[in-house]
């Protein structure tokens, strides 16, 4: 019985992953909506931080910059900035956007980091 | 097959369909990488409009403004600006909604208005593109697709003095991993009273990955690929002299490559 059904079985099964595999890729393949900051690609994420700190050269409100870094994971914010410095200067991006993007990191880097003990 | 050879074969295909979801689902789920600003859920696609507002309040470049706006497929940029900015004063933004929405209806209303630049011409009439609005174009041999996910870079920009070009322009040139020129790249330039889109492969004489797009003078502009986020800024037409010494305007060639593998 078994010898005789298994060789349906096994095709059945090959055919229906194949056709999961159609519809899911062909017929409904994936579509990338409602993603969050944190999955933007590269160089969309250096052009958002590239915002953050132009839009922090003009209003020098740096709450606001690290809640809007926040968006692109749990790093913490100077790591974005960093990361966004080295991809600038990697791609040569102009010397006004490095410098708005290196105020932004030091006024990052000066904040006390978590646990850090401040002086009275 | 008799009625009874066709059972084992569904439940086979019931089996198959299900393992392919089971991986599919919960095994290996989709997980979002390289996305673009598009594909945003609607509340941080609003945080993303308001973040382009607010970076315009700090550089006042309307020209890279618009760009990043052309991120946004179908958007009515004036339209949606000023309705966020009222959103975002309506309350339930915390202390930073009036600073957001103050940039967000001053963009709004500079692009319905735009401040005039130093450098526009009176007229301000848009430039034409070179090359028509496009179709894709099949292509007829077979090529290296480009590195999925892996955005074009500008590998050069330069200053082009030819005579030969009857106007100045800008010229594009994609290219994959292995070299060969992209076709169907979509290309934004802007500039500060409009935008236009074009693409590579229109000219194959000159190229699979060409494209070029026609400068006015004294119009500057931002360019870039439709896939990618970095902006080249501050293209315009530039002195050139030929041999007789008589000046001309200039092009640009940027060229673009996409990483190796």
């Amino acid at each position: 019985m078994l010898t005789t059904h298994l060789p349906r079985l096994i095709l059945g099964a090959l055919l229906g992953g194949f056709l999961a595999l159609i519809y899911g890729w062909l017929i409904r393949p994936v579509e990338y909506v409602d993603t969050t900051p944190d999955s933007l690609r590269t160089d969309f994420r250096t052009d958002y931080v590239l915002m953050v700190a132009e839009s922090y050269s003009a209003d020098q409100d740096l709450d606001l910059a690290q809640f809007r870094l926040a968006a692109l994971g749990p790093l913490p914010p100077d790591v974005y900035a960093t990361d966004a410095i080295d991809y600038a200067l990697e791609l040569s991006f102009s010397r006004t956007d490095l410098e708005h993007l290196n105020q932004l990191a030091l006024a990052l880097r000066a904040l006390p980091q978590p646990g850090e003990i401040q002086a009275p | 097959m008799s009625r009874s050879g066709w059972f084992p074969f569904l439940i086979g295909i019931g089996l198959g369909l299900a393992g392919g979801l089971y991986y599919a689902w919960i095994l290996n789920p989709v997980e979002y990488t390289d996305t673009a600003p598009d594909s945003l859920r609607a509340d941080f696609r609003a945080d993303y409009l308001a973040l382009i507002a607010s970076a315009y309040a700090g550089t006042e470049d309307l020209v890279r403004a618009r760009a990043r706006l052309a991120l946004f497929s179908g958007l009515e940029a004036g339209t949606e600006l000023a309705a966020l900015a009222q959103q975002r004063l309506a309350g339930g933004f915390g202390e930073f909604g009036e600073v957001e929405a103050a940039a967000l209806a001053r963009l709004a209303a500079d692009l319905a208005s735009p401040p005039r630049s130093p450098g526009s011409t009176p007229t301000g009439r848009p430039p034409t593109p070179s090359t028509p609005i496009p179709s894709p174009q099949p292509s007829s041999t077979p090529r290296p697709t480009p590195t999925a996910g892996a955005p074009f870079t500008l590998a050069s920009q330069e200053q082009v003095c030819n005579p030969l070009l009857s106007a100045p322009l800008i010229q594009v040139e994609v290219s994959d991993a292995a070299e060969g020129g992209v076709p169907g790249i979509e290309i934004i330039v802007v500039w500060d009273t409009g935008e236009d889109h074009f693409f590579t492969g229109l000219k194959p004489e000159l190229g699979q990955g060409y494209a070029d797009f026609t400068m006015t003078e004294g119009i500057s502009y931002t360019l870039r690929l439709a896939d990618s986020g970095q902006l080249v800024t501050d293209l315009s037409t530039h002195e050139c002299e030929d041999e007789e010494g008589l000046t001309y305007l200039g092009s640009w060639l940027l060229q673009f490559e996409q990483p190796g593998r």
